[in-house]
């Protein structure tokens, strides 16, 4: 996996980065995470790699309904005004944990971590600014973090220390993509959606059908309580050879379905979003097993909004219990963006002394 | 880089001869109180330090001791997130300042460019969360309007164009005790906005002129009468001279929460009513 040029070894900035390089590193590192690379501010603070002290999401969903999708430049307003408050909350809960109840004092802090990428880059800036002005205050490593990279790790979180090698499939927002992992930072994408991701097609698939963002939720829900009937839609590239995904013409196929209905009796929307998501969970099972067979890898990861889907997860399990492969899943609170999952894999790079300087930039692209 | 705090040479601090508006909606809307550009009289020399990052200049200014100690108004564009930290980092450090020992901080708010307003605003939040020191926001039109030449009663219209033919604008008077802010801020297209500037000298500033521009509204630019100046530059000594005397009229408010000036939709559709 290629990194962005600020991941290479850059020379300290001058003042508190340079001071921040020198101080001895803890065992058990306080950890502060910030996530805003896209709709979702998200704040945590974590002890070591595991102890979440506190994880506060404020999503802005209600905020771009009336646009029936996220306006960039809203979405870099709305990180502003919550960022602060929401620290505060953060260093509140993580207080009242103590006896004493006192907030968490930032000066306790022994790094600031932030997603740098991929994202929209009005966010992320508002994120990074926050978390490197953080950093040069508090004389402490910044630690700019991959989101995708953190996605996989919310499953360290919650099951401790995976062993290596393994596939992961994320499939967050704008992204769904294979990563073959071998070790702590040494990853590679081996597969990603050629189009649309596959949450992005179960949204617009679920706007079709008049519901709101996030579709996906209720498109969950209704496979669960309907069985998918009669109906059959595409499986899109599930049995080329490539890893690489495409969900576009999933959706152009739903649209015509339901454009060959208009003005008949509308069809019944359970078993036909039913149907719809078996052929997105066929595809993203049928994918990821097959990167864990030809990379030889004995187990998977599942992470991102969709793994919150039951039907997805349900699939998952039958798959690859019948392919002998361990299965691993976050519970649902962390398989949307959340900071916790930054701040744990930020864990790992404080052990490893891989920090950034205040020189650190915003990337709006996942690097190929 | 000039003296920041410098100003007028009105001689010592007076009390403005408004209060100053509290809630930053009302800073935006309406009239802004009349602020004394003049020597701190503190027991203690003062530390602060100015941010503007509302243009593509990064403009910063340090005051270590009453005294200025450096700063810049580097034209650095999109650099400004790479390279405000380390600025701001090697200037406290040639003045032997640590951050916790400013008194400070002064932010431009906008208008002016989205991104860079937030920029500058997140530092000096961020300063003021882990200080709980004063961050004192002030609007980038005061900024131009305080390169002008002192002179008592003197009304002028300030202009800022950021993109095309917008034009954020306010009008400012010279008082007794200082800049004054007399009309609410508001964005107009040049050629709703020419007739009104008739016959009147202007401060204008733009960031982009010519880019996506008719030439009929290029003339309504180029035939306007600019003002003369007194400082060449809206630089971070102008900000250290309004923020300063800002924070000093009132110094028992709560300066910890400054708001951006934004004054368009955040989806580029409408723009907000003019008071």
């Amino acid at each position: 996996m290629s990194r962005p040029p600020s991941r290479a070894a850059a020379p300290q900035a001058a003042g508190a980065a340079a001071a921040a390089s020198s101080r001895t590193p803890v065992a058990a590192p306080l950890g502060l995470a910030i996530d805003t690379t896209f709709d979702d501010t998200s704040v945590a603070l974590l002890r070591g790699r595991r102890e979440v002290l506190a994880n506060l999401t404020l999503s802005q969903y209600a905020d771009h309904a009336e646009f029936g999708g996220v306006v960039p430049e809203r979405a870099s307003r709305k990180h502003l005004e919550a960022i602060h408050p929401l620290l505060r909350a953060a260093l509140r809960e993580a207080g009242a944990r103590d006896p004493a109840g006192a907030p968490l004092a930032l000066e306790a802090l022994d790094y600031v971590a932030v997603s740098n990428l991929p994202g929209l880059l009005g966010s992320i800036l508002v994120g990074m600014t926050v978390a490197k002005t953080l950093a040069f205050l508090l004389r402490v490593p910044l630690i700019g973090i991959n989101h995708i990279e953190a996605h996989p790790y919310a499953n360290f979180l919650v099951h401790g220390d995976l062993p290596f090698p393994l596939v992961h499939l994320v499939a967050a927002g704008g992204h769904t993509l294979l990563i073959h992992q071998e070790a702590h930072f040494r990853w590679r994408i081996v597969g990603r959606s050629v189009d649309d991701a596959a949450g992005e097609c179960v949204d617009k698939v679920a706007k079709m059908f008049g519901h709101p963002m996030p579709g996906g939720p209720v498109v969950d829900r209704l496979a669960m309580e309907y069985a998918p009937g009669p109906y059959d839609f595409p499986r899109p590239m599930l049995n080329e050879p490539t890893l690489d995904f495409s969900f576009s013409g999933l959706k152009t196929a739903l649209l015509y379905f339901l454009r060959e209905r208009e003005g008949a009796a509308a069809p019944a929307e359970g078993p036909v979003l039913s149907a719809f998501l078996a052929a997105v969970a066929d595809v993203l099972v049928g994918k990821t097993l097959r990167a864990a067979r030809q990379l030889r890898v004995p187990a998977v990861t599942v992470s991102g909004g969709l793994a919150a889907s039951r039907k997805l997860r349900e699939r998952f399990e039958a798959a690859c219990a019948e392919a002998g492969l361990r299965l691993y899943y976050p519970p649902p609170a962390l398989c949307t963006d959340n900071a916790a999952m930054v701040g744990c894999l930020a864990a790992y790079r404080y052990e490893a002394g891989r920090f950034d300087d205040l020189t650190l930039e915003g990337y709006p692209n996942l690097p190929l | 880089m000039s003296s920041p705090v410098s100003g007028s040479g009105r001689g010592p601090l007076s009390a403005p001869a408004h209060p100053v508006a509290g809630a930053a909606a009302a800073d935006v809307a309406g009239p802004e109180a009349a602020l004394p550009l003049a020597e701190p009289p503190l027991a203690r020399p003062l530390h602060a330090l100015a941010i503007d990052t509302t243009s593509d200049v990064l403009s910063l200014a340090l005051l270590h001791g009453g005294a200025p100690a450096g700063g810049c108004f580097d034209a650095i564009g999109r650099r400004t997130t790479q390279e405000i930290l380390p600025r701001i980092g090697a200037l406290l450090e040639a003045a032997g300042l640590a951050p916790g020992e400013l008194d400070v901080l002064v932010v431009a708010r906008g208008p002016g460019s989205f991104t860079g307003t937030r920029i500058g605003l997140a530092v000096a939040l961020t300063f003021a969360q882990v200080t709980g020191r004063p961050v004192v926001g002030v609007d980038a039109l005061h900024l131009l309007a305080a390169q002008s030449e002192p002179a008592p009663g003197l009304e002028f219209p300030v202009l800022l164009n950021c993109a095309r033919d917008e034009v954020y604008h306010a009008r400012y008077r010279w008082e007794a005790a200082g800049l004054a802010r007399v009309s609410g801020i508001a964005l107009t297209g040049i050629a709703a906005l020419a007739p009104a500037l008739a016959g009147q000298a202007v401060r204008l500033r733009r960031f982009r002129p010519g880019l996506g521009t008719t030439p009929e509204q290029e003339a309504a630019f180029a035939a306007l009468r600019p003002l003369p100046l007194r400082h060449p530059q809206p630089d971070g000594a102008r900000l250290l001279a309004v923020g300063l005397g800002r924070w000093l009229a009132q110094p028992q408010r709560d300066w910890r929460r400054v708001e951006p000036i934004y004054l368009k939709s955040e989806a580029f559709r409408t723009w907000r009513a003019q008071p």
